[in-house]
């Protein structure tokens, strides 16, 4: 599903050269659900964004479905961005001007032909799927941690992307609404066998994953 | 998406506050600049109705007081009222009004000559009107010999000038222009119909006995120039002998083409030698029509420098306002784009969000500026005029703030949607 060659990734400032990571060959199959850990500045969310094409890699080539995107145009980077991932965030980046459903629909707004009546229906269905569907109308202001990453997660999920990532999902959590997300993923990714790629610091969250890769300085140690 | 904008905007409401009132006062002003504008510009495309090229005006003042009751030539009196036919002889300013018009025609260099109460872009100005006080029609008049139309070419669109046809006849000639012919006979054709008030008090019952009868019709006569409003307007027959009602204070000379202003010193020593108590001015039409136009313009200069100013000043600060914007929204820039949407679409969302907001200041200020004729603040200004303003301005303030959120907008798009995700 995911393959990742020679994946190469360097901040070049005038003055400094930092090596974010170096050498990455990975595969992810369809439907497994793994997660990235390492020290800080190990470059596990670089490699999170460059699996989520939302930063280009220096040096190697990335396959999504056996299909090179590393020369991709941004039109075409968006739609796999919109089409095929989804992304969710340790600190949920949510737009606190627009209520629950509106943060949900934002995805599908990008979407060709999918009327506004539709894109509230498959909204509520996300929702519904996180078991948030009796805050629809409240503002992010307005709801727990673990409330504002279940929207994060429904907005993630509905436009049904075959890949789910998630950046360190319950950095932000206490243990118990960690867990309470753990389970939503887990949910996604057993019973509508979507891909999840999650980063974390948590052994234990990592341990409710299938397999566990783990960078140190940018490079892949396991 | 348009739905979701809007959204947007309203529920930010509070932080967009400062841009719709800056885009509203902007448009206020814009609109009072443009309004004068148009207006101008409207007046200034109608025709004049003269030609003021190659002509002079004699400002003629009657020092001897003996000569002739001189009245000043700014007057709000009726001048259209009669006079009782005298049987004096001819008053002494008549005859050297006379000479000096036989002297003026003497050099070659003057091809016609005639005399005025009120002249093109003067100061001074005498109006009359017909009908009762409660719904007058008002109008300009200005009294005039027979030869003033070859003077100022004035045209002529239905019957003729007046002239020694009229010569004691038992009403007063006068041309009208079209816009007085319709206001007082609407369709019907005014030429030899009396131009009467219906409702004379007594003291003017003389005027039925003497009524003004039109005998011509012009198209046009603006007296103050291309940039004022047409009005109405009405010519007096002006005779130079014992029944003449009221002094001209002016002649008005049509030189050949290329006559220098050395000539102006040559006529004046000529007129001073016939009537050596009086004093004469020479100015050419076109000088005067210089200052006067320069006079009109001026308000209109300032306010455009003004209200350029505040827009340069509008745009600096819509510009950093959006900026800032911008910025403060860059995490949620990156969001979007990891959702899907391309750089393009950014950069249009953004222009979309700020002409929404400048949509709502517009609204207030198009139902600021519509309650202006209502309140009679704007004066006689046409609906057209009033909306093909409105039009420029919004197209102004529109445009402006597109310009003002290129910049911001494209910033917004360079932003790496990794780096705007983690922005701090």
């Amino acid at each position: 599903m995911i393959q990742l060659e020679g994946i190469e990734k360097v901040y070049r400032t005038e003055r400094i050269e930092t090596v974010a990571l170096t050498n990455i060959n990975m595969n992810v199959g369809e439907g497994e659900f793994i997660s990235i850990m390492g020290p800080s500045g190990s470059g596990k969310s670089t490699l999170l964004n460059v699996i989520g094409l939302l930063d280009v890699p220096t040096g190697g080539k990335v396959a999504l479905n056996s299909k090179p995107v590393t020369s991709y145009s941004d039109r075409n980077l968006a739609r796999v961005r919109n089409e095929e991932i989804g992304f969710v965030f340790q600190t949920f980046h949510l737009i606190n001007d627009l209520n629950v459903v509106d943060n949900v629909e934002i995805p599908l707004l990008y979407r060709k032909g999918i009327s506004s009546g539709e894109r509230r229906k498959l909204a509520l269905r996300a929702l519904d799927r996180v078991g948030l569907h009796a805050r629809v109308h409240h503002f992010p202001g307005q709801l727990s941690g673990g409330q504002q990453q279940r929207v994060a997660i429904a907005r993630a999920i509905v436009g049904n992307p075959r890949i789910l990532l998630a950046d360190e999902p319950t950095g932000n959590l206490d243990s118990q609404m960690g867990d309470e997300i753990m389970d939503v993923l887990r949910g996604l990714n057993e019973n509508e066998k979507t891909t999840v790629v999650m980063v974390t610091h948590d052994p234990r969250q990592a341990e409710k994953t299938e397999r566990v890769v783990r960078l140190f300085d940018g490079r892949q140690v396991s | 998406m348009t739905k979701h904008l809007l959204k947007l905007v309203w529920n930010r409401k509070r932080i967009n506050f400062l841009i719709t009132v800056e885009i509203f006062f902007s448009f206020i002003v814009l609109f009072g600049v443009v309004l004068a504008a148009v207006y101008y510009v409207d007046n200034y495309r109608q025709p004049l109705g003269f030609n003021y090229e190659n002509a002079w005006r004699v400002a003629v003042e009657m020092n001897n007081r003996a000569e002739g009751s001189h009245s000043s030539q700014s007057s709000q009196t009726d001048i259209n009222a009669p006079k009782e036919p005298s049987e004096k002889a001819e008053p002494p300013s008549a005859t050297t009004f006379k000479q000096l018009m036989a002297a003026a025609k003497e050099f070659d260099e003057i091809e016609g000559v005639a005399t005025c109460t009120v002249t093109p872009y003067g100061d001074g100005t005498d109006t009359s009107s017909i009908g009762d006080d409660s719904n007058p029609i008002r109008y300009g008049v200005s009294m005039v010999s027979d030869d003033f139309p070859q003077v100022l070419g004035l045209t002529l669109t239905r019957g003729r000038w007046f002239g020694k046809e009229d010569d004691g006849a038992n009403y007063r000639p006068v041309v009208i222009n079209e816009r007085l012919s319709r206001d007082v006979f609407g369709d019907a054709d005014p030429l030899g119909k009396e131009l009467r008030r219906p409702d004379l008090p007594p003291k003017q019952e003389e005027e039925k006995s003497t009524p003004m009868r039109v005998v011509g019709v012009i198209n046009e006569f603006r007296k103050d120039g291309e940039y004022t409003a047409p009005d109405n307007f009405l010519f007096r027959r002006q005779l130079l002998n014992n029944q003449m009602s009221r002094e001209p204070n002016a002649l008005m000379l049509k030189v050949r083409p290329g006559t220098t202003a050395e000539f102006e010193e040559k006529v004046i020593k000529r007129f001073q030698a016939i009537a050596k108590d009086w004093s004469f001015e020479i100015e050419p039409v076109t000088k005067m029509r210089e200052t006067a136009n320069t006079f009109r313009l001026a308000p209109l200069i300032a306010g455009g420098l003004v209200a350029g100013f505040l827009m340069l000043m509008v745009a600096m600060g819509l510009t950093g306002v959006l900026w800032q914007n911008v910025t403060q929204r860059t995490k949620e820039i990156g969001l979007r784009r990891a959702k899907g949407a391309t750089a393009r679409r950014i950069h249009k969302q953004i222009l979309a969000e700020l002409i929404i907001i400048a949509t709502f200041g517009l609204i207030f200020g198009v139902a600021a500026v519509v309650q202006f004729p209502l309140l009679d603040v704007i004066g006689d200004i046409n609906s057209r005029v009033f909306s093909l303003s409105i039009v420029i301005s919004l197209a102004v303030i529109y445009a402006l703030t597109v310009i003002c959120g290129l910049y911001p907008s494209w910033m917004a798009t360079k932003v790496q949607p990794a780096e705007a995700l983690h922005y701090e």
